[in-house]
């Protein structure tokens, strides 16, 4: 059935015949004309990148950044309207410093999903607002160490203050995406916005479910795989946006930070060269023809 | 009445995930009369045209000074531009008053974004019909912002919007890369010319119909109209005039 | 009997006799925190010429109950600003989780410059004033160490009333009365801050520490300080004072098991 000219694709909210919500499909396809946006799940570490189109030669360049710190060990980045990822943004830090408020510790990052993801998912229930145009990617690294608890004076009690056992693994690193409708499912790699289909293709390539990438690997593939999606028919320029959060013995000792230049400049010259290298694979792939 | 069905209000996506009523915002913004920014190392810039109801009422305010750090140019409805400059000059003092720090411009501009981007997602809202560049001085030092009906804020190194504002950019961009050592007075220059190249043919940039704001490092943002463009307007379009005038020489020449 | 609402869970009026409403008032003005309960002593800074040098010791007293041994009442804010804190623990942990929150909101975007010693100041000496305007006063009483906007030493106090007070050297409680003559032997006045070195000015505080130990009964010998200045914050929570010497107490005359 189509959704044009029936009328149930007016309203949010609203239920077609078949049972499907248009305006949420619509939400998606904003997000389908966004820069391209990855995440990768690594063994140690969890990273971020995203493929942001310079539409002006006026931007002030490396500025406008659009890759979040919620708390301090939570990065999200979203593909689609710009301002809804700025809303989803605020809403996930009140959540964080609510949670704060109340357990006088960091929220995990798999409830913070779960709320987000309940969120987003208000905003289809009713007609006076419209869903997120936006999808977004949540990645975390819980700390595996036992945090001082918010406003802890004393070493407290010896038994230990956040009430964990000795012996058993806590923390780690997490990835989520959020959609429109709500929806979210826990990733090893996740990739949404325009380039969302190579892209995937490339984490698949990655064979992430047996968590052998390391993060530092983990950046640099996630700067080729911006690379690989990027359309040079489309859009001319772009600029890349990596962050990373490692665990707390780590580069950035369990903070989502900015990957640092030296880094960045390092993955994205491998980014480019992996390019050419297939250029010349092509090129050589005709000689043979 | 409706070009289409998707276009009442600001909660409904059209099905290529588009906001009409958000896009239609923007085109107010293109009815109004053209403001540029421009900012170097040292310096942030505003210029606008300021236009008049009629020859004996007085002209529309286009720049207005928020705090000793920073003022906006707006290109839109005024009234709502009001609305968002009262709120960033309290979000000013309040940072004040309560840090006792010059509020980054960054800051300020998000949250007059973030405001602007509820009106984008509920109904009985509608967006700002206006658009803004935030320019001024902070503790990073000079910045210009460009403020969208949508929520759309971005740091720019230049920029011009309002009616005809594609020729003034055009030039900013032809000049991009002189703006960063450019001196105060130089930046001025740069700006007015950018802004002429947005006036129609009949038109002339005068000390009535002109506005400049500069703010810079060590320098509170401070407006000048009327007398006191007087000179920038002359030296900077002397040349011009010059230029042309041999122009038209060579071709009666020829 | 009377079995109306007002009188149910009521004593019995004929067995007890007429309720004496006195007992338990409901009504009359609302009452907040009217005193503190576990309670740190003195803080005690001095600036030097490159920073600021800042001590508490460790110790959380209920009345005169040493009652916490390893309490930490300085506060890292960042890498240019210390806060120590003196008075009421539980109001120290609240103004504790604002500090974290106002620090975790500060780091969303790393570009911005980071708040300064003065900033942190004015925004304490807001909250400190607002609740004693609310009459429900945060019982404590801060000095906020660490540079200023032109990384320029920076030492200032605050305290529950609201009151803002900045000097060369400050002390809070019985430091106050204890340390601060001491201190400012060395830093008299704004101009002496030049002529103090990092040594000296950690020395003397140390020295006042330990005057405040012999004399002060709600303090401790062991203690946190704080050096902060441009190469950023040093902190040690676990110092013991050292060389002690109670041979002035043989002296004192008065009060104990003295006859004479």
């Amino acid at each position: 059935m189509t959704s044009i000219g029936t009328g149930y694709d007016l309203s949010n909210s609203v239920f077609s015949p078949d049972g499907r919500n248009f305006q949420v499909e619509y939400a998606v396809k904003a997000v389908e004309n966004g820069g391209t946006a990855v995440g990768i799940k690594c063994k140690d570490g969890v990273v971020l990148a995203l493929e942001k189109l310079v539409t002006s030669k006026l931007l002030k360049p490396g500025a406008n950044k659009r890759i979040a710190t919620v708390d301090r060990n939570i990065g999200i980045v979203s593909s689609g309207l710009l301002p809804d990822g700025r809303h989803f943004v605020s809403r996930a830090r009140d959540e964080a410093s609510q949670w704060r408020g109340l357990y006088k510790a960091p929220i995990p990052t798999s409830s913070l999903a779960d709320r987000m993801g309940s969120y987003a998912q208000a905003y289809t229930l009713y007609s006076s607002v419209r869903p997120f145009g936006v999808t977004a990617i949540i990645a975390g690294w819980d700390s595996e160490a036992e945090l001082p608890v918010d406003g802890q004076v004393g070493s407290g009690p010896g038994v230990g203050s956040g009430g964990k056992k000795g012996g058993s693994k806590y923390g780690g690193p997490h990835l989520y995406m959020i959609e429109p409708s709500g929806l979210y499912w826990g990733y090893y790699g996740a990739a949404t916005g325009k380039g969302r289909q190579i892209a995937k293709s490339e984490l698949e390539k990655l064979n992430l479910s047996e968590g052998n990438l390391s993060l530092e690997e983990g950046v640099k593939e996630a700067a080729r795989i911006i690379y690989v999606a990027h359309d040079d028919n489309k859009d001319k320029e772009f600029e890349l946006e990596l962050t990373w959060i490692s665990s707390l013995n780590g580069p950035t000792k369990g903070r989502h930070e900015e990957v640092p230049k030296e880094l960045k400049e390092e993955a994205e010259r491998l980014a480019k060269k992996s390019l050419e290298g297939d250029d010349d694979d092509e090129d050589e792939d005709k000689m043979e023809e | 009445m409706f070009r289409n069905n998707y276009d009442n209000d600001s909660v409904t996506f059209s099905p290529q995930g588009r906001i009409f009523q958000v896009e239609y915002a923007q085109e107010a913004v293109k009815q109004g009369s053209v403001v540029v920014g421009i900012v170097s190392k040292t310096h942030a810039v505003l210029a606008a045209i300021k236009r008049n109801a009629e020859e004996l009422s007085s002209y529309q305010k286009k720049i207005i000074p928020i705090d000793s750090h920073y003022g906006v140019a707006l290109a839109g409805l005024a009234s709502d531009a009001r609305v968002l400059s009262n709120f960033m000059k309290q979000q000013s003092l309040a940072s004040r008053l309560t840090y006792d720090r010059a509020i980054p411009l960054s800051e300020i501009t998000l949250r007059i974004a973030d405001r602007a981007q509820t009106n984008t997602q509920q109904y009985g809202k509608r967006p700002y019909g206006v658009g803004l560049l935030i320019a001024g001085v902070d503790a990073k030092g000079p910045h210009l912002f460009e403020f969208q009906p949508s929520g759309v804020t971005q740091e720019m190194v230049a920029c011009g919007i309002g009616a005809r504002s594609q020729m003034a950019r055009t030039y900013l961009e032809r000049n991009l890369d002189e703006f960063e050592s450019c001196s105060r007075e130089d930046l001025i220059k740069h700006a007015l010319r950018a802004l002429k190249e947005s006036l129609s043919q009949d038109k002339e940039l005068t000390v009535d119909n002109t506005s400049v704001g500069v703010g810079g490092i060590g320098e509170n943002f401070t407006l000048f109209e009327g007398q006191d463009l007087a000179e920038w307007l002359e030296t900077t379009f002397e040349n011009r005039e010059g230029q042309d005038e041999d122009e038209d020489a060579m071709e009666t020449e020829s | 009997m009377n079995h109306l609402p007002q009188a149910w869970g009521r004593p019995r009026d004929d067995v007890y006799g007429a309720y004496d409403h006195s007992h338990f008032q409901t009504a009359g003005p609302i009452q907040h925190t009217q005193s503190p309960i576990v309670t740190g002593t003195s803080v005690i800074a001095a600036k030097f010429k490159d920073g600021v040098v800042i001590a508490a010791d460790n110790l959380a007293s209920y009345g005169s109950l040493a009652r916490f041994t390893d309490v930490k009442r300085l506060r890292k804010f960042n890498d240019q600003v210390v806060v120590g804190f003196g008075g009421d623990v539980s109001d120290m942990q609240y103004l504790d989780r604002l500090l974290n929150s106002l620090d975790v909101r500060e780091n969303y975007s790393s570009s911005d410059t980071p708040m300064n010693a003065k900033n942190l100041h004015t925004y304490l000496a807001k909250v400190m004033y607002k609740r004693r305007s609310d009459f429900n006063p945060l019982w404590n009483h801060l000095l906020i160490a660490g540079l200023d906007a032109d990384e320029k030493p920076f030492l200032a106090s605050a305290d529950l009333l609201g009151t803002t007070f900045t000097s060369p050297t400050l002390a809070t409680g019985f430091g106050a009365h204890l340390a601060q003559p001491i201190l400012r032997r060395s830093l008299p006045d704004e101009s002496s801050v030049q002529n103090v070195t990092k040594e000296e000015a950690v020395e003397l505080v140390k020295e006042c520490m330990k005057v405040l130990f012999y004399r002060d009964a709600r303090s401790m010998d062991k203690y946190s300080i704080a050096v902060i200045s441009k190469g950023g914050v040093e902190l040690r929570e676990d110092e013991k004072l050292e060389n002690q010497s109670w041979a002035f107490a043989e002296r004192i005359r008065g009060y104990g098991t003295q006859t004479v």
